[in-house]
C-alpha cells in the first residue's frame, strides 16, 4: 500500500554534497523543498577520533546503503562483472562531505574546452582514440560565480594564485582568474610541507597550499581545524569540515521551506502521460510513499542517480527515464587515482596530526599546463603531498626489503620507522570512452532486489600514459626531498567503483550525445534535473565536489529564475 | 621414488642461465656442487619445503678456481616466477675458506650465522624475505631447483637484503667460477604423512 | 513520520546499537541476551572491560559477554591464537607485545561484534595452522621451539602451508593477513576496542596520543621531539558515544 503524500514544488533526491547545497538557493526563493535522504542525522558526537572505527570498520553509520549496492565491475564487455572491493560512500544527511578529504578545488579553464583546445595547440588527431570527450556546453568563466558563491557558502580556505589576471605565485599560477580571494586563508603547513615546497622550487615548479572545505580560522561561527589527524574517513568532532550537514542544509531548513525526510530511500520517478515527471516514490522500512512534486532533482551520487534512471521504466521512456535516445549510463569514466607513489625518508615526517585537505599541491604537470607536443598524451596529473598518519595505518607501512612485517626486528623498525613514510595522491586527467559506461547487472541486486549498477570500464593508453608520466615527476621531487627508496604502484586497469566517479547523465547541447542540458536539466523530461558528477564532462585533475556543488547551485539558480518554464 | 634425467640435461643444468659475465669477460670456469642430502636430478627431501621444516639444505663444493675470496648462492626455479626465475634463497658474502654451507641457515636477521660461515647474509627471495624458502610447487608438478654457486675474485661487502638483479649487478665482473646442483620437488599431500 | 526535519532526536547512537545488536545477537545465538556491542562505558577502564562480571561498574547486559566470548574462541582455540599473536608483535627488549597489549582480547570481542563473518575463519584457520604444524614440525603449534613457530607462520603467510588436508579456506595467506590485520587493530586502536593495553602499542610507535586541537606550537614541539604524549582514549573525552 503506497500512502499518497501532499504535493510539494521540488524535490531533491539525496542530501549530501550536491543536494544538500542546491537545497540553499530553492528555500531561500521560497520554493518548498523536500529533501528525501536515504541516511540519517549524525553529529560531532558520533565522530569520534576512532582509527578502528572511522577506517577499518567503516563507520557504523545507521544506514548502509551505498554498501549494500555496491557496483559490479569489469574492464570489458567480454569479461564478468563481480563486486569488488567495499564502496565509502556514505549515507546520512550531509552525504559524502561528512567524512570526505575536503580539499576543494575549481576546474581549470581547460578541462571545460578539452577538445577545441588540444585541437587547436596539437591538431584533432591527438584526442584520444575512441574518446567520446565533448566541450563543455560554456567555459570556466561561466561557472566562476556560482564556485565564488559556494565557496563562500560552504567555507573554502586556500591561497589565490589568479585574482582577476593578476598573477600571484604563492597560490596556484595556473588557475582560472577568481573573482576574489578564498574567505579563509589556507590551512597552515608542517616543516615538511616547506621541505617539500623547497624541494619543488629547486625543480623549478610552483607549489601551492591546495584549497580545502575545512576552516583555517573561525568561519560562520565555527572554530578553525584542530589538525586532530582522523579527518580522512572520519567526521570532524568540532564541525571545522564543511559539510553540508552544517553548512547549507540547516541555514535551508531555517528558511521554513526545506523539510528533510531521512531513512526515505527512493526507488523510481514517475512519469505522465505527458513525458513530465510526477514525482518520486521511496520506501522507508517497510511502507511505501510516493511524493509528487512539481520538479525532481537526483543527487544520489553517480551510481545511484543512473540506476534511478534506468530503472524508472515508463511509456514514455521505455528504456528508463530520459534515456529515449540512449545516452543514460554512457561517457562514463572514474578518476585515475591509484598508480600512487610511495616515499621513504630518512628523517622523521611528524605528520601524526594533520589532515588529507592540509597539503602542498603543484600544478606544473597538470591539464595543458606543459607542452604535449613530444608526448604521447593528453591532459596530466596534480601532484598532492598531504598530512595524513594514524596509529594502524602507521603500522601497516612497507618494511622496503628491511624487515620482515611481524616479530621482533619488525618492532625495532617500526619502532625507528613509523613516521618517516609518505603516499603521494596524484589525480590524473581520465577521458570518457565510447566502450566505457554503466548499465544495470543482470544478475546482482540489492536488498530491495533492484539489480545494482554494472561498470564496464577500463583504463586506456591515454590515463596510463599520463599516469607513469606523473609517477616520473613524483619520484623526482620524493627524491629531491631526500628519499631513499621508492615504490610505485601498477598503472591501472579496471574500473571499479570510484569514489569520483563522473557522468553517465552529461550535459551537453546536443540531445544525441548528452542526457541534460547547459542548466543540468533532462534534454527529454523538463522537469527533471539531475546534479553531482554525473553531469561532468570531464574530470581535470582534481577533485570533483565543489565543481559539483558550483554545478548544483547554478541548476537551482535557473531553477528559480525559470520557474513557469520548467515546473509548469 | 625416482625419476631420470635425459643425460644431455645434466650438462646443461651446470649453466645457471644468469647473464652474469666473467672476469675480463671471459666465461667463468665450472666447479662441483654438492649435497650430502641433495643429488641433481632426484627429489630432495622434505624438509627443505614447506612440507617439511623448511630449512635451507647443506651444500658442499670443491675445485673452486684459485683467487676465490668470496662465494654467492642463489636458488631459483626457471619454471616460476613471472617472469622466470622465481626465487628461493640467496645468500652472499661468503667467506671465500668456507666449503659450503651448513643445513638450516637462520631465516631470522637476529639469528647469528654459523660461525664458518660468518659474515655471511641474506637477501631477499621471491617472497620479499631474506631467508630461505623451499620448493611449494602446484600440486601433481615436478619443478627442478637450482642452487647456483658463484665464486668471486674479492671480498665485497654487500649490504643484506639485495634481491636477485641487484646481487648479479653486484657481482658483475667478479665472477670467476660457477657451479650448479640441480635436485627436483615434487609437494605431497599432507593427509599422506605419518602425523 | 520519523525523525524528519530538525536536527537529530535526542537519542544516542549507542542507544540504537544496543538494541539492534541486542537483537541480531538473538537471532543468531539461541539463549544469548542482550549482550549488544559495546556496552562497555566510556569509564570503564580497557583492564576491566571484558573481565568477567565486574560488579556495578557496568551494566547488567555486560555479564554474558565473556561466556560468549568463550563460545566463538574454545580454550584450544584461544591457545593458539595466543601463541601466533605472540609471535607477530613479541614481548621483548622493545617492550611489551601483542598479548600484554590485550590483542586476544581485542579479536574476541571482535568476534562477537564487527568481525563476526569472520569466525569461521578462524575456526578453520586455527585448526589448520595445528593440522599444519604436526604434519611438517612433527607437534602442535603451540609445542614448537619459537624458531619452528615463526617457520610456520612464514610459510601461512606466503601461502606455502596450502598441502591439500591441512583445511586452510582459500589459502593460508589470507587467514594470516586475517590474524595479522585484527591484531594490529588490537595492539595499535583506541584502546575503548580492549586492546592497546596501557597504550603500548602507541608507545611502540612513539604515537603521541589522541588530541581534539593539536596548536601550532604543538606541531613545532613534536617536529622539537618535545611534545608530551597524551595517554586517553578517544571515549576519555566524554563527547562521543
Ligand atoms: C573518503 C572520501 C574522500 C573524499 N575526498 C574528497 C575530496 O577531498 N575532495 C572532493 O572534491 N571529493 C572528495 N570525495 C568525493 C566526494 O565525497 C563526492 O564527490 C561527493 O560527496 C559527491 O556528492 P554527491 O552529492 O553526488 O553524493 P553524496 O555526497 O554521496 O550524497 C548523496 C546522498 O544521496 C543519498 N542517497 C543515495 N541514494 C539515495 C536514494 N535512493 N534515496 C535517497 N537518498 C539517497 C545518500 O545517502 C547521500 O546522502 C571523497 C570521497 C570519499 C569517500
Amino acid at each position: 500500500m503506497t500512502t499518497q503524500l501532499r504535493g510539494t514544488d521540488v524535490v531533491i533526491v539525496g542530501m549530501g554534497a550536491a543536494g544538500g547545497v542546491a537545497a540553499l538557493p530553492l528555500a531561500e526563493a521560497g520554493l518548498s523543498v523536500v529533501g528525501l535522504e536515504a541516511g540519517t542525522w549524525l553529529d560531532q558526537r558520533d565522530f569520534a577520533p576512532d582509527e578502528i572505527r572511522n577506517n577499518y570498520r567503516d563507520w557504523p553509520m545507521l544506514v548502509k546503503k551505498a554498501e549494500q549496492e555496491r557496483p559490479t565491475s569489469r574492464a570489458t564487455s567480454a569479461t564478468r562483472a563481480n563486486q569488488i572491493g567495499g564502496h565509502p560512500m556514505m549515507n546520512a544527511v550531509g552525504g559524502t562531505t561528512l567524512h570526505y578529504w575536503a580539499q576543494s578545488w575549481r576546474l581549470n579553464p581547460w578541462d571545460f574546452q578539452v577538445v577545441t583546445e588540444t585541437t587547436a595547440r596539437y591538431g584533432a588527431s591527438r584526442i584520444p582514440y575512441g574518446s567520446t570527450v565533448e566541450d563543455w556546453p560554456f567555459g570556466y568563466d561561466e561557472l566562476e560565480p556560482y564556485y565564488d558563491r559556494v565557496e563562500r557558502e560552504v567555507g573554502i580556505s586556500g591561497q589565490a594564485g589568479n585574482v582577476r589576471g593578476r598573477i600571484n605565485s604563492r597560490g596556484n599560477r595556473f588557475e582560472g582568474p577568481r573573482e576574489r580571494d578564498f574567505p579563509m586563508p589556507p590551512l597552515r603547513w608542517t616543516a615538511f610541507h616547506d621541505r617539500m615546497a623547497e624541494a619543488a622550487r629547486s625543480l623549478g615548479w610552483s607549489p601551492f597550499p591546495g584549497p580545502a572545505a575545512i576552516n583555517s580560522e573561525a568561519y560562520q561561527n565555527r572554530p578553525g581545524c584542530g589538525y586532530h589527524g582522523f579527518c580522512n574517513k572520519g567526521g570532524c568532532p568540532i564541525n571545522a569540515k564543511n559539510a553540508t550537514h552544517i553548512t547549507t542544509i540547516p541555514r535551508a531548513v531555517d528558511t521554513g521551506n526545506l523539510t528533510v525526510i531521512t531513512r526515505a530511500h527512493v526507488t523510481t520517478l514517475e512519469v505522465g502521460s505527458d513525458g513530465r515527471v510526477t514525482g518520486v516514490n521511496y520506501v522507508v522500512g517497510s511502507n511505501e510513499y510516493f511524493q509528487p512534486a512539481q520538479v525532481v532533482l537526483v543527487a544520489s551520487y553517480t551510481y545511484e542517480n543512473v540506476r534511478m534512471l534506468l530503472l524508472s521504466k515508463s511509456r514514455a521512456y521505455p528504456d528508463g527515464l530520459s534515456n529515449n535516445h540512449g545516452q543514460v549510463g554512457r561517457h562514463y569514466f572514474s578518476h585515475h587515482q591509484g598508480a600512487g607513489v610511495g616515499a621513504f625518508f630518512p628523517y622523521d615526517l611528524n605528520s601524526w596530526y594533520g589532515l588529507p585537505a592540509q597539503g602542498v599541491a603543484v600544478d606544473d604537470w597538470a591539464d595543458d599546463n606543459f607542452d604535449h607536443a613530444d608526448l604521447g598524451f593528453i591532459g596530466g596529473g596534480n601532484l598532492w603531498i598531504m598530512s595524513d598518519r594514524r596509529p594502524i595505518s602507521a603500522a601497516n607501512m612497507g618494511t622496503y626489503g628491511q624487515s620482515r612485517n611481524w616479530g621482533s626486528a619488525w618492532k625495532r623498525f617500526i619502532h625507528e620507522n613509523s613516521d618517516r613514510t609518505h603516499g603521494s595522491y596524484i589525480q590524473k586527467t581520465t577521458l570518457p570512452y565510447e566502450d566505457n559506461y554503466l548499465d544495470l547487472d543482470p544478475t546482482v541486486t540489492d536488498p530491495l532486489g533492484l539489480p545494482v549498477i554494472r561498470i564496464t570500464g577500463q583504463f586506456k593508453d591515454n590515463e596510463r600514459a599520463i599516469a607513469g608520466f606523473m609517477q616520473d615527476k613524483m619520484e623526482d621531487w620524493y627524491r629531491e626531498a631526500g628519499a631513499i627508496e621508492i615504490n610505485r604502484g601498477g598503472l591501472g586497469n579496471t574500473m571499479g567503483a570510484s569514489t569520483h566517479a563522473y557522468g553517465g547523465t552529461r550535459m551537453g547541447d546536443d540531445p544525441e550525445t548528452n542526457v541534460v542540458d547547459r542548466w543540468g536539466f533532462s534534454h527529454e523530461a523538463p522537469n527533471l534535473g539531475v546534479l553531482g558528477a554525473s553531469v561532468m564532462g570531464t574530470s581535470g585533475a582534481r577533485n570533483p565536489t565543489l565543481t559539483s556543488q558550483a554545478l548544483a547551485w547554478r541548476t537551482a539558480a535557473h531553477l528559480v529564475e525559470s520557474w513557469r518554464d520548467i515546473a509548469e | 621414488m625416482k625419476v631420470s634425467l635425459p643425460v644431455a640435461m645434466g650438462a646443461a643444468l651446470l649453466l645457471t642461465g644468469s647473464a652474469v659475465t666473467g672476469l675480463r669477460g671471459q666465461a667463468p670456469m665450472t666447479f662441483i656442487v654438492e649435497s650430502p642430502t641433495m643429488t641433481t636430478g632426484r627429489f630432495m627431501p622434505r624438509d627443505y619445503s614447506p612440507d617439511g621444516r623448511n630449512l635451507s639444505p647443506p651444500l658442499t663444493w670443491s675445485g673452486l678456481p684459485a683467487g676465490t675470496r668470496q662465494l654467492a648462492v642463489i636458488s631459483q626455479d626457471y619454471g616460476a616466477g613471472r617472469p622466470p626465475p622465481w626465487v628461493h634463497w640467496i645468500i652472499y658474502n661468503i667467506p671465500g675458506d668456507a666449503g659450503g654451507l651448513p643445513e638450516g641457515i637462520p631465516f631470522d636477521p637476529d639469528h647469528p650465522m654459523p660461525p664458518e660461515i660468518a659474515g655471511a647474509v641474506q637477501g631477499n627471495n621471491g617472497w620479499g624475505l631474506p631467508a630461505y624458502r623451499g620448493p611449494a610447487p602446484p600440486l601433481g608438478s615436478v619443478h627442478h631447483y637450482h642452487f647456483a654457486v658463484f665464486a668471486l675474485d674479492e671480498e665485497l661487502d654487500l649490504p643484506p637484503g639485495l634481491d636477485r638483479r641487484e646481487l648479479l649487478l653486484a657481482i658483475e665482473g667478479h665472477v670467476i667460477g660457477q657451479g650448479d646442483m640441480v635436485p627436483l620437488y615434487e609437494r605431497q599431500p599432507m593427509n599422506q604423512f605419518p602425523r | 513520520m520519523t525523525d524528519s526535519n530538525g536536527r537529530r532526536p535526542a537519542i544516542s547512537r549507542r542507544d540504537l546499537l544496543r538494541t539492534a545488536g541486542a537483537a541480531g545477537a538473538a537471532a543468531l545465538v539461541p539463549g544469548a541476551v542482550a549482550a549488544a556491542t559495546e556496552v562497555t562505558p566510556a569509564t570503564a577502564s580497557p583492564e576491566v572491560a571484558g573481565q568477567g562480571p565486574v560488579g556495578s561498574a557496568l551494566p547488567a547486559e555486560t555479564a554474558p559477554f565473556v561466556a560468549r566470548a568463550l563460545t566463538n574462541l574454545t580454550a584450544r582455540e584461544a591457545e593458539i591464537l595466543s601463541a601466533m599473536v605472540d609471535r607477530l608483535i613479541p614481548s621483548d627488549e622493545m617492550g611489551p607485545g601483542a598479548l600484554d597489549a590485550g590483542v586476544l582480547r581485542y579479536i574476541d570481542r571482535a568476534l562477537s561484534e564487527a568481525e563476526s563473518d569472520a569466525a569461521d575463519a578462524y575456526r578453520a584457520g586455527l585448526a589448520a595452522l595445528d593440522t599444519y604444524s604436526r604434519y611438517t614440525r612433527g607437534g602442535p603449534f603451540i609445542d614448537l621451539s619459537t624458531v619452528d613457530q615463526d617457520s610456520v607462520l612464514i610459510d601461512v603467510q606466503i601461502g606455502a602451508a596450502t598441502g591439500a588436508g591441512v583445511g586452510f579456506v582459500g589459502g593460508s595467506g589470507s587467514f594470516f593477513n586475517m590474524v595479522k590485520s585484527h591484531t594490529w587493530q588490537g595492539m595499535f586502536g583506541d584502546p575503548e576496542y580492549g586492546g592497546n593495553v596501557n597504550f603500548a602499542g602507541w608507545d611502540l610507535l612513539d604515537y603521541p596520543g589522541v588530541r581534539l586541537g593539536v596548536s601550532p606550537q604543538d606541531q613545532r614541539d613534536l617536529e622539537a621531539g618535545q611534545l608530551e604524549p597524551v595517554r586517553r582514549s578517544a571515549y576519555d573525552y566524554g563527547m562521543f558515544e
